[in-house]
């Protein structure tokens, strides 16, 4: 059986002497421990020049980048994406596997260091956007591929046979003519390989796979991460000790973001056994505002010193902010069109809404969500001869490094590429876009320079609450134009708190691409982040979407993303206001819906190409001082973008969701509906094509309801692994039936209201509906799995709610109270 | 200093006595697959077993733990991690983070003990006060079914 292995390595240099920085090797070198096929991909950080001193250090031998093959005949695939849940180290090395021809038992995982020289080599560690599969399948096949080319000529040399006349299966080069054979191991054992493949040029031609002959891809193959999950094995990165650390627990400030520490009275904590210190956390980087960590030698006591600690802030600015206060002023912005900016402008909204036989107008908010993951947030930094070593679970350990560099290069005044920091990524207990913030390991790195030990920061629950960042609360106001029994202008106007600017610190509003230029002339910046899902891919010939930025928001809550980011509030409101739009056309809402997903215009699929490996889409960002260039064109290899297809993938989607749940055809219960949505999450740039019909029941007498049967179609292009998409697709589904049943997260005088899993309520195992999957394998690009589904359930339940009893809640979640004032019982 | 009989070995740990025991087993001890999830025993990822049933570690401090009492944890499940419900989880692939899944599977194969053929509503209520923030739901359900199966297959053969 194969194994994982969460221990990490030291991938290393890819400027060794002798590699030029855009070849991909593969070569074998003697080491201590006998030979070792490395296979090295550069130049990874595709064009970027390597840090100074990226050589030094380093084992001369280990360009192994993508895969390890050893003289044992075991390969070991280093995985680069954050295990978070969804497997995608299975998913990975099923994609080299396939082209590599390595038998399966013999496939183990590690998960490489992250450093200055390893991100020269490997670009980006960001897990995010559900673009793993979708961003690294193709490098990866041709990866793979390489090897195997490299193996089969040294293999046929050791067999004295022709090259042409061998071929790679199950770990061995085969000789079709007499029969021999010799195993990857044996080969390594007996002969050196060193063979260059330059990038992007060699690498175009590696000759891959017809798809139709796949073994490999396709095949539900157990995750390899699973087996260490059931015996308590699996190291998250709250599992971490290191010698004579001592441990942190955070005082709650008094507001979400910009309080100042003003003083402490440790009185009260000194008499706890085991305190350390108080340390008021620089908020330098600012981000830790108000932070004091609380240091003991047991995690119990920093908890109880965290609380005997009397701290003074100065509440900053929003000390006085509550829920209700953003939704008035969205409201109020929402009047000043002048100060919008537009991101999607088709046709002429404003002429054809006043040539409309009707206008419908509606107003949707949505409140705060946040990831509350099982493993709360933590951070384990230890300062070991000038080095920097961060013990974690992050998506992206890329960010994490240079979050920390960047600040550690502000508190200790010293130049960034001066500073040694590695961090060493761990499983990570749930993710969703919560997990890429950095928060903890800056203040478990200041606390370790205070108490000149290692410190191990564990967020409480509560504190963790506390320091959340939540998606945005938002308001929209939506129009329609209907004529001729159709629909003819859409304007879909947006206000909320972006995410985007609070990744700029130090550098508001960058020029970079995902910051978008409005389309309207007005030279703002949009932030694609906050509004994406709002330019769908139904085919209205005068659309447009206005977006607005609460800035107070984006700072006093710390907007950020969570899974599907905008998807998630903008889907309820486009789904639920087409099915505003087909019952006041008197049209069937599945019928209306294809008859606009028909390929034309905008609802086309652009024949472009997608995010380059070793990207997130989100490769934007900036996180603190540090800039990262997009990849240049020639320097990647383009591959098929996932909206090749366009509208008529998702058309299909939703006839399959429909059929398959019975739609329009089955008798139902009383006071029962069916509702359906489409969903194109992620980006317009990197849809997965999705289509959701939930069953609702309503109880019309108390506004309670109970989502009975989620059916679920999602057309991925290929199914790398179709019982983990289907895995993906159950829980992602119900992350939006949580989202929409319960979850709420709200603020008052500057801090949420909400403490723990009490007062904050996901859904559990008693509220599961069924679920009904397919999986559609219609053979273009694969796209990613883990979020899409989540999107669609929010608004086929809304719609659902509707048919059953007729009322319309333009508000999530949903709650029985919104329900019986639909019902006008409110 | 207080002594605990943990997956029948003797441990000292030398936390005070109002120390929830999980934190003595988790970092004391550093059984570290008992996980923390809330503190408030909202959400089930610190259960262990004491005298064969599900218990909630987080809320239980040191000192009310009874003198002799047998704690299991995940790592004491099954000498060879090969209990029927770990064996199930396997089977149908239950773990997605798989942060809470210790807590799970202490929790299902309590039930087990109690009800060896449980029934749907059965493990419904019997899991419901464990959270799985990935939504596992739906394969945790058959898989306590599976892992029932298993077991009186065991029984059956044995």
């Amino acid at each position: 059986m194969a194994e994982t292995s969460q221990h990490t390595t030291a991938a290393g240099s890819a400027t060794q002497p002798g590699m030029t920085r855009r070849e991909f090797l593969v070569r074998s070198t003697a080491t201590g421990a006998g030979v070792m096929l490395g296979i090295a991909l550069g130049p990874g950080r595709l064009g970027t020049v390597a840090p100074a001193g990226a050589a030094e250090g380093m084992d001369a031998f280990t360009p192994s980048i993508w895969f390890t093959i050893t003289p044992d005949g075991k390969t070991t695939v280093h995985i680069v994406k954050a295990e978070m849940g969804q497997h995608v180290g299975t998913s990975l090395a099923q994609v080299i596997t396939e082209e590599l021809e390595v038998k399966w038992d013999d496939v183990r995982l590690d998960m490489p260091q992250e450093s200055a020289e390893n991100f020269a080599v490997y670009g980006l560690a960001y897990t995010v956007n559900s673009g793993s599969v979708t961003t690294e399948f193709d490098r990866l096949s041709r990866a793979g591929a390489a090897g195997r080319i490299a193996l089969v000529s040294a293999g046929a040399k050791l067999l004295r046979a022709d090259e042409s006349d061998c071929y790679a299966e199950e770990s061995r080069i085969i000789d079709r003519v007499s029969g021999r054979s010799i195993t990857y191991g044996e080969i390594l054992q007996k002969t050196k390989i060193d063979r260059k493949f330059s990038y992007p040029d060699d690498f175009k031609k590696v000759p891959l796979k017809p798809r139709a002959q796949y073994k490999v891809i396709g095949k539900s193959i157990p995750a390899l991460d699973i087996p260490a999950k059931t015996t308590g094995e699996a190291k998250y990165g709250i599992d971490v000790f290191l010698p004579n650390m001592v441990y942190g627990a955070l005082v709650i400030p008094r507001t979400r973001y910009a309080s100042r520490v003003l003083g402490i009275d440790d009185s009260a904590a000194r008499k706890i056994p085991g305190f350390v210190k108080a340390v008021t956390i620089d908020d330098s980087s600012g981000k830790c505002t108000g932070w004091v960590v609380a240091l003991a030698e047991k995690f119990p006591a920093a908890v109880k010193a965290a609380t005997a600690l009397k701290v003074e802030w100065d509440a900053g600015p929003y000390a006085t902010l509550g829920s209700a206060d953003l939704l008035r002023e969205y409201k109020k912005l929402a009047q000043s069109t002048a100060e919008s900016a537009a991101w999607v402008l088709e046709g002429d909204v404003d002429q054809a809404l006043g040539q409309s036989e009707r206008v419908l107008e509606m107003e949707y908010t949505t409140d705060m969500v946040c990831h509350a993951t099982m493993e709360p947030l933590n951070a384990t930094v230890a300062e070991v001869n000038g080095e920097w070593h961060v013990y974690v679970g992050t998506q992206s350990t890329s960010f994490a490094r240079m979050t920390l560099t960047g600040y550690l290069a502000k508190v200790l005044k010293k130049k960034p590429e001066d500073l040694k920091v590695y961090v060493h990524q761990h499983l990570v207990g749930g993710g969703f876009g919560g997990k890429q913030d950095y928060d903890e390991i800056l203040a478990a790195a200041y606390c370790a320079r205070e108490a000149g030990r290692p410190v191990k920061l564990i967020q409480t629950r509560e504190s963790n609450f506390a320091t959340s960042f939540p998606r945005t609360p938002t308001y929209h106001r939506v129009r329609a134009g209907l004529k001729d029994g159709g629909l003819v202008a859409m304007n879909h106007d947006i206000v909320c708190g972006w995410m985007g600017p609070r990744f700029y610190v130090g550098k508001k509003y960058g020029s970079d691409w995902l910051q978008l230029d409005a389309v309207d002339g007005t030279k703002r910046d949009i932030d694609q982040w906050s509004i994406g899902g709002s330019d769908h891919w139904y085919y209205v010939k005068n659309h447009r979407v206005r977006a607005w930025n609460h800035d107070p928001t984006t700072w006093a809550v710390q907007a950020s993303a969570l899974r599907t980011v905008s998807n998630s509030y903008n889907m309820f409101v486009v789904e639920s206001f087409m099915d505003e739009v087909a019952h006041a056309l008197g049209r069937d809402p599945l019928e209306f819906r294809l008859s606009m997903l028909n390929g034309k215009g905008s609802s086309r699929g652009i024949p472009n190409t997608g995010y380059p490996p070793g990207t997130g889409s989100d490769y934007y960002m900036n996180q603190l001082w540090i800039s990262l260039p997009w990849p240049k064109e020639g320097t990647w290899i383009p591959y098929e973008s996932t909206t090749v297809g366009g509208a008529l993938r998702l058309a299909n989607c939703l006839r399959v969701a429909a059929g398959k749940a019975g739609y329009g055809s089955r008798p139902l219960p009383p006071n029962t509906g069916l509702g359906l949505a489409v969903s194109s999450a992620e980006e317009r740039q990197s849809p997965t094509w999705v289509a959701g019909v939930a069953e609702v029941t309503v109880d019309p007498t108390t506004g309670k309801y109970r989502i009975n049967r989620l059916t679920i179609a999602m057309d991925m292009g290929i199914a790398i692994n179709p019982r983990n998409i289907e895995a993906q697709i159950q829980a992602s589904a119900l992350w939006g039936a949580s989202q929409v049943l319960s979850e709420r997260l709200t603020l008052k005088e500057g801090r949420f209201e909400q403490t723990n899993f009490h007062n904050y309520v996901p859904i559990r195992l008693s509220q599961v509906p069924k679920i009904d999957i397919e999986i559609i394998q219609s053979g273009h690009h694969p796209s990613g799995v883990g979020e899409p589904a989540s999107t669609v359930v929010a608004p086929a339940v809304a719609n659902a709610i509707y048919n059953a009893v007729g009322a319309r809640v333009r508000h999530m979640p949903i709650t029985s109270d919104l329900i019986m004032a639909g019902l006008g019982k409110g | 200093m207080p002594q605990l009989m943990i997956n029948g070995q003797s441990y000292y740990s030398d936390s005070p006595p109002d120390t929830p025991l999980l934190w003595a087993i988790r970092e004391d001890l550093r059984l570290t697959g008992t996980k923390y999830g809330c503190g408030l025993g909202l959400c089930g990822s610190c259960t262990v077993h004491i005298n064969g049933r599900a218990q909630r570690s987080c809320l239980i401090p040191l000192a009310d733990v009874p003198e002799g009492a047998l704690i299991t944890t995940i790592e004491g499940l099954h000498p060879s991690h090969d209990h029927a419900v770990q064996r199930a989880w396997v089977e149908l692939q239950v773990p997605q983070c798989g942060y809470c899944q210790s807590g799970q599977i202490m929790q299902a194969a309590s039930l087990l003990t109690r009800a060896p053929n449980p029934t749907e509503e059965q493990i419904v209520e019997a899991m419901d006060g464990n959270l799985c923030r990935c939504a596992t739901y739906s394969r945790i359900v058959n898989a306590v079914k599976r892992a029932g199966e298993i077991l009186r297959e065991g029984l059956k053969n044995g």
